[in-house]
């Protein structure tokens, strides 16, 4: 059961135990059934690679999230604009804060979390006492008619408090990678382990 | 078979305990379909069958569930574990005696535990809703006996190596029985909150991830080369697809509760995780897929070889929704709709139950060693099974989407309703199909045991013409 790393690519074991491999494999019968030694295909190599770029790019927290106290801070700006107040209902009203807040970065976002007057109505004091508060409106979640202490565990700031926002990369990514990179060393060493791949068994020769 | 309970010998014939799994699983099979249509013509049809508490829908669900998850589904695998664990091994059974105990404890168990949430007495988490005591009967008398005949069977084995199949069915029997304990803690303790939701999910997540998902696999890594004669393509995909599978599928529990309050971080690794379940999944598709070479005509010919490949294909779909649907992008619109209701009988009733369904033909043919009854019934088995259960997951794929929609949209709850309701009749008419279907086979297995063609000595079933 020696190693050798003379050609690692090829195989990770030593001739004596590749010979004994060799022949176990080809006289073993596992109950009628056999094994072939082919190698995983470069197909499904590439898809095992695409698989794991693909599982971080699509996981970045771009979407999902709640929004935040910031996103609605130019719609409670908006309630006291003249023509809002003008409006002859609720929803008018909301269609002329919507239409006097567009084409900002925020569009998506607020797109995705539209609101109705009566919404904006029970979050506009709690978002302008944070405002006379003058603490990072990104830090603060819209729940229902709650504006809340978003619970992401961020770093902290000089002054002490904590960054409440959600980033583009976490620990968890961080975690992932270092696992990750055990599970693929370790099944690499497993199947480095077997006969080359250039040698395929003669089924029942032994 | 339930004679052998007290029999005192020693010759206690090969496979009496797989074929006591095998029909007792077409039978929970039948009934957990049956009660599936019933169900679904509760959502189809608001008027039928009103005013009796215990059929109303909210009773009923849970019991539809286990019945299939701990009737059918592992009941097959536990018939499957019973014969190919000592074929692949040159060997016999460890215990035939501990088996056929097995199984009997295990009906009894079962219909003890679902008469209790059926009455009403549950633990209210979802996958896990049996009472606790239930939970601890399931991991004494179910799980720990099965993995002690299949560890000891593989231990006693007549030869060096142990064929990938057997990896899978000795880690998935402990696993399972880690997932009951640590999956019902909060029971057992009266633990609570975001700890409660956590656990209820993390048990969920692997009962399907590390038992039902794995001991499927592992029963078509069985049944293709056996069928085929093809030597496996690839032993080293098997230890690419059981190493991912240990890995990446025990790890992404989080990934159900993306809107809780649970650490960002923990969601962040989860739903990578939870895409990376793609490894496994193409490994063990390219690796059958591959075993298939040169032996296409037997996926027309041969029924257990269809069944097989069929559920490895439905492995496609399946991996793609699971791997993508749990992530931030996506899951906010489809949580908590008819979309993850279509994705899990995708994972149960597709990818799953034709895979085992395959074990338990091609297993009760040879233990019994009479050849299948009539091809006729197996095929219409089959092609109801496929058409009902494609209509239920279309059906309700599209119905997920439309309450997706409501619910971002905020439409009104009962216009969300009428929308799904030719949905709700296509989901109704799917699932009967299926239990159609199912009784079909259980008469066909019934008539195979009493008047089925003697296979001879050293074939094997499939080797042989059928006669009907």
């Amino acid at each position: 059961m020696s190693w050798s790393f003379d050609a690692p690519l090829r195989t990770l074991s030593d001739k004596p135990t590749t010979d004994y491999n060799e022949k176990l494999w080809e006289a073993e019968d596992l109950g009628g059934i056999t094994e072939d030694n082919n190698a995983v295909p470069a197909p499904v190599v590439w898809l095992v690679l695409l698989t794991v770029i693909t599982a971080f790019a699509i996981t970045f927290p771009l979407w999902g999230q709640r929004p935040t106290a910031a996103l609605y801070q130019s719609y409670v700006d908006s309630m006291d604009k003249p023509e809002v107040l003008a409006a002859k209902d609720d929803a008018d009203a909301m269609a002329k804060i919507v239409a006097m807040n567009k084409g900002t970065s925020k569009d998506a976002l607020l797109e995705r979390h539209p609101l109705t007057m009566d919404d904006l109505r029970m979050i506009r004091d709690q978002i302008k006492a944070l405002e006379a508060k003058g603490v990072d409106m990104r830090d603060y979640t819209v729940v229902g008619d709650q504006v809340v202490l978003a619970n992401f565990e961020g770093n902290y700031r000089p002054d002490g408090t904590r960054i409440r926002q959600q980033p583009w990369w976490d620990k968890g990514y961080t975690i992932d990678i270092f696992y990750l990179s055990y599970f693929f060393l370790a099944v690499f060493l497993m199947i480095k382990r077997l006969p080359p791949t250039s040698w395929q068994p003669v089924h029942g020769k032994h | 078979m339930l004679k052998y309970l007290f029999y005192k010998g020693e010759d206690i014939p090969s496979g009496t305990a797989a074929v006591y799994f095998g029909f007792s699983a077409i039978t929970w099979f039948v009934i957990g379909t049956g009660l599936g249509a019933f169900n679904a013509a509760k959502l189809a049809f608001p008027d039928f069958v009103t005013g009796l508490e215990f059929v109303s829908f909210g009773h009923m669900r849970q019991v539809h569930v286990h019945a299939v998850i701990f009737g059918w589904i592992s009941m097959a695998f536990a018939m499957a574990m019973m014969y190919i664990t000592p074929a692949l091994g040159n060997t016999k059974l460890w215990s035939e005696k501990l088996g056929i105990w097995n199984a009997f404890l295990w009906n009894v168990g079962l219909s003890l535990g679902l008469t209790l949430i059926w009455s009403g007495m549950t633990s209210g988490r979802e996958y896990s809703d049996f009472p606790w005591f239930i939970d601890l009967y399931i991991a004494a008398f179910i799980a720990f006996p099965l993995g002690l005949n299949v560890w000891m069977t593989i231990i006693h084995r007549r030869t060096q190596g142990i064929y990938t199949t057997n990896w899978f069915f000795g880690a998935a029997t402990f696993m399972l029985i880690i997932v009951f304990i640590v999956g019902n803690l909060p029971e057992f303790f009266h633990l609570t909150g975001l700890t409660e939701a956590y656990l209820t999910w993390w048990f969920a997540h692997n009962v399907l991830g590390l038992w039902i998902t794995p001991v499927a696999a592992a029963i078509a890594y069985y049944t293709i080369p056996k069928v085929t004669g093809n030597p496996l393509y690839s032993h080293r995909i098997g230890h690419l697809h059981f190493w991912s599978v240990v890995v990446f599928y025990s790890t992404p529990a989080a990934h159900h509760l993306m809107s809780a309050p649970l650490p960002e971080w923990l969601k962040s690794f989860a739903s990578v995780e939870g895409v990376l379940i793609l490894v496994p999944a193409i490994a063990f598709v390219s690796n059958i897929l591959l075993t298939m070479q040169g032996k296409w005509n037997l996926f027309v010919e041969n029924l257990e070889v269809r069944f097989t490949v069929t559920g490895c294909l439905m492995a496609i779909p399946l991996n793609m929704q699971g791997g993508f649907q749990q992530t931030r992008a996506i899951n906010w619109y489809i949580h908590g709709t008819g979309w993850i209701v279509a994705h899990a009988h995708l994972a149960l009733l597709g990818f799953s139950t034709f895979l085992e369904a395959a074990a338990v033909y091609l297993g009760l043919q040879t233990i019994m060693k009479r050849k299948l009854y009539s091809l006729t019934l197996g095929n219409i088995h089959f092609w109801l099974l496929l058409i009902g259960f494609t209509t239920y997951w279309v059906s309700m794929t599209i119905a997920g989407l439309i309450q997706g929609a409501g619910k971002i949209y905020e439409v009104p709850y009962i216009d969300v309703v009428m929308a799904e309701h030719p949905y709700m009749i296509a989901r109704w008419i799917g699932g009967s199909l299926v239990f159609t279907g199912n009784c079909f086979w259980l008469y066909n297995m019934w008539m195979t045991a009493r008047e089925g063609t003697v296979v001879p000595e050293g074939r094997m079933p499939h080797e042989l013409a059928y006669e009907r």
